[in-house]
């Protein structure tokens, strides 16, 4: 890696962040694993591996719903970003059938905008 | 693809879930009016709202309308369809939300890649630092107002500052990351979500203080925690950030993982140095401050995870952005751990001044069986209970303390009817005899006498003269003890004595427990006109204690019950009476 300077610095943050790309992202905390979010995270990584879909399947840590998770945050173009949360392969499995295939949003599953 | 959404949510929830009707109701008027291949409607599982009837949110306008009415359902959907802007009338407008900066990329970023971190601004706060230099950097901590979140609130540029004027040939910064309070977990959702913005602040300390060996002390029970702060440690040194010439200066830096060995008291800042140093981790008397004296007698300032996560910030945005969050003795933001009796347990990151009615009924939901709120308990054992009709005071450190609690660390435990006032003391008292380092004889001989009195009131042998000797043990270990655990661990029981002191001599006088908790002075008895005669509590109770058959009924036998609950739990009917 090479080491930063002020100046490398300066010039990746004003790169955009957060740039508009189809991603999913599984808090995987202690309290995401705890409540399963590892299963939820290998089957989401082999399943758009699997149907070769152009998103890209991230970890991060605990956005602080504890009560709902495993939480799953995710980002199609077109959609507006939603988190799903207390997610099983069930519903793991729809997330991916139906939002990030079919590009509509999942029922009864969503815990929270993201705004 | 869809233009706009509409999320829909019924929040009431004492009558049926019209979530599913509303949702039909307006898929139709969409599917009438040919507006249903542009708006998509979906239910929601929670919709940020509680107790607010029914909820709808339009997306990507961000309108939330609350209390809608069937009737209201078309105007609604009229709206969004024919682009007729909001319907004013019924737009919600949020009283209290959440404000992050300590969790801002908690969930967001991956905690592992020190490039995301950077890639939304990490590590821009150290090189202000660097620039401003020493003085200013110490001086834009002084204007934010950011008080130490570990506990005692103390002001962070006066700890930086006086170990900035010690001369020394060697400084060290220490983060604690012991958190050992029964409820908080707020740093090592921190640490674990947001590891680099801990060691940048970690970082700035050092710079600030000239500093070039620091320590992170995390409890060992936190593996991911201290997973994933290695990691980012050696993501750091290999990017320069730490090591020597920092960012091409002249400032240099060392850090080490050390891990505590489970003990609470090693939470305590004299006590963690203690344990760095390979020592038995006990405190010590105070002055002379860590600032001055402290690990291996040279300046040391030991700040807190969410302390040292606030200063990438402050550094960035400039001490006066932050000051203008909180209240005028309390800047910036509160992480708060809120657990017990509620029904959205996790963490809530507000400004300093919101309400803990906000915290908890707005943010939180309220309780999760929808009883009313006893009380809630902030700072952990060595805190106190805030009865409910004083949920409407604002947050800070000052206020609490008056109401004879205390900020601590950011633990929040929410209480309902079911929680009974004499033993919630009795178990933090419990924890702090447990803990006790026992170096100091008011905090382990006190404690312990404090604790038989509490036991033996919960079991029924209390003597009303029992109060006065808890407040006057109380008030002599508050005086007496070395460090904060026996200072405070009496907390607990003086401010249930202060509002609940009636639950005490029920307790002493009637050999009653309200809250049915001591199993030592409830009795279960079988309700007759409520039996269906199943036999499920005969056949659970492991001492046999329930005599009877499905013919004759069922009754408990006083003298052979061991007060266990099971048969409360088991029966099906509510046909147990706990008394
Ligand atoms: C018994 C006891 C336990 C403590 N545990 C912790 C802890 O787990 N984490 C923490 O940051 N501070 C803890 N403290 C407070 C520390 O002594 C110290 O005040 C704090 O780390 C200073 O950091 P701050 O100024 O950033 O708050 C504890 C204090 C006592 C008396």
């Amino acid at each position: 890696m090479v080491r930063l300077t002020p100046e490398s610095l300066d010039k990746i943050s004003k790169e955009p962040c957060d740039k508009p790309a189809n991603w999913i992202k599984v808090g995987m905390s202690s309290c995401g694993i705890a409540a399963g979010a590892d299963e939820v995270f290998n089957f989401l990584s082999e399943e758009v591996k699997k149907r070769n879909l152009n998103v890209e399947v991230k970890k991060c840590g605990c956005q602080g719903n504890c009560y709902a998770e495993p939480l799953v945050e995710v980002s199609i173009e077109g959609l507006p970003s939603v988190t799903y949360g207390r997610v099983n392969r069930d519903i793991a499995n729809k997330i991916i059938e139906k939002h990030v295939i079919g590009k509509m949003l999942v029922n009864d599953c969503i815990y929270n905008t993201v705004d | 693809m869809y233009e706009k959404t509409i999320l829909i949510k019924d929040t009431d929830t004492k009558r049926e879930d019209l979530t599913r009707q509303a949702y039909t109701q307006i898929l139709d008027f969409l599917r009438h009016n040919d507006q249903h291949s542009r708006i998509q409607v979906v239910r929601v599982a929670d919709i940020g709202l509680y107790d607010k009837g029914l909820v709808i949110k339009i997306l990507p306008e961000q309108i939330t309308y609350a209390n809608v009415k069937e009737d209201d359902l078309k105007r609604i959907a009229d709206a969004i369809s024919f682009n007729k802007g909001r319907v004013e009338d019924l737009v919600y407008k949020p009283k209290s939300k959440q404000e992050r900066l300590v969790l801002k990329n908690c969930g967001r970023i991956d905690p592992e890649s020190i490039d995301d971190y950077i890639a939304c601004g990490g590590y821009l706060g150290l090189k202000q630092a660097i620039e401003l230099k020493e003085d200013k950097v110490i001086e834009e901590i002084k204007t934010s107002g950011i008080r130490g979140r570990g506990g005692a609130g103390y002001p962070t540029w006066m700890k930086w500052n006086f170990a900035r004027e010690v001369a020394s040939d060697q400084k060290f910064v220490i983060c604690n990351a012991d958190e050992g309070d029964p409820g908080a977990y707020m740093d090592r959702s921190i640490l674990e979500g947001d590891p680099h913005a801990v060691l940048e602040g970690l970082i700035i300390a050092a710079f600030a203080v000239g500093a070039s060996k620091g320590y992170f002390y995390v409890r060992a029970e936190y593996p991911l925690a201290v997973e994933r702060i290695n990691k980012a440690i050696k993501q750091a040194y290999d990017c320069g950030l730490l090591g020597q010439n920092i960012l091409g200066s002249s400032f240099g830096l060392d850090l080490e993982i050390r891990l505590g060995a489970g003990a609470f008291v090693c939470g305590e800042e004299t006590a963690l140095i203690s344990s760095i140093e390979g020592k038995r981790g006990t405190p010590h008397p105070r002055p002379p401050y860590p600032s001055v004296k402290g690990l291996w007698g040279k300046p040391t300032v030991i700040n807190n995870v969410e302390t040292l996560a606030n200063i990438p910030q402050i550094l960035l945005k400039g001490g006066a952005w932050f000051a203008k969050i909180g209240t005028a003795t309390s800047k910036g933001t509160k992480v708060f751990a809120v657990t017990g009796k509620v029904k959205n347990s996790g963490l809530v990151e507000i400004a300093m001044g919101a309400t803990l009615r906000e915290i908890v009924m707005d943010i939180c939901g309220g309780t999760l069986t929808g009883k009313p709120i006893k009380a809630v308990q902030t700072g952990g054992p060595s805190g106190g209970v805030i009865p409910e009709h004083l949920l409407d005071t604002p947050v800070d450190y000052e206020n609490l303390q008056k109401l004879g609690s205390i900020m601590g660390s950011g633990g929040m435990i929410v209480m309902d009817d079911d929680d009974c006032m004499v033993d919630i003391p009795k178990f933090y008292l419990g924890f702090c005899v447990e803990e006790s380092c026992g170096k100091c004889s008011p905090c382990r001989i006190g404690g312990f006498q404090m604790l038989g009195y509490l036991k033996k009131i919960t079991e029924g042998a209390g003597n009303i003269n029992d109060i006065a000797q808890l407040k006057r043990i109380s008030y002599a270990m508050q005086k007496a003890s070395l460090c904060g655990l026996g200072q405070t661990a009496s907390n607990p029981v003086l401010s249930t004595l202060k509002y609940f002191e009636k639950e005490y001599i029920e307790h002493i006088e009637n050999k009653h427990c309200p809250a049915g908790k001591c199993s030592h002075l409830v009795t279960y008895s079988v309700i007759e006109e409520k039996c269906k005669r199943c036999g499920l509590c005969f056949t659970n109770c492991p001492v046999s204690a329930i005599t009877g058959d499905k013919e004759k009924g069922y009754s408990v036998i006083q003298e052979k019950c061991i007060k266990c609950g099971k048969c409360f739990e088991v029966c099906k009917f509510r046909a147990i009476n706990k008394k």
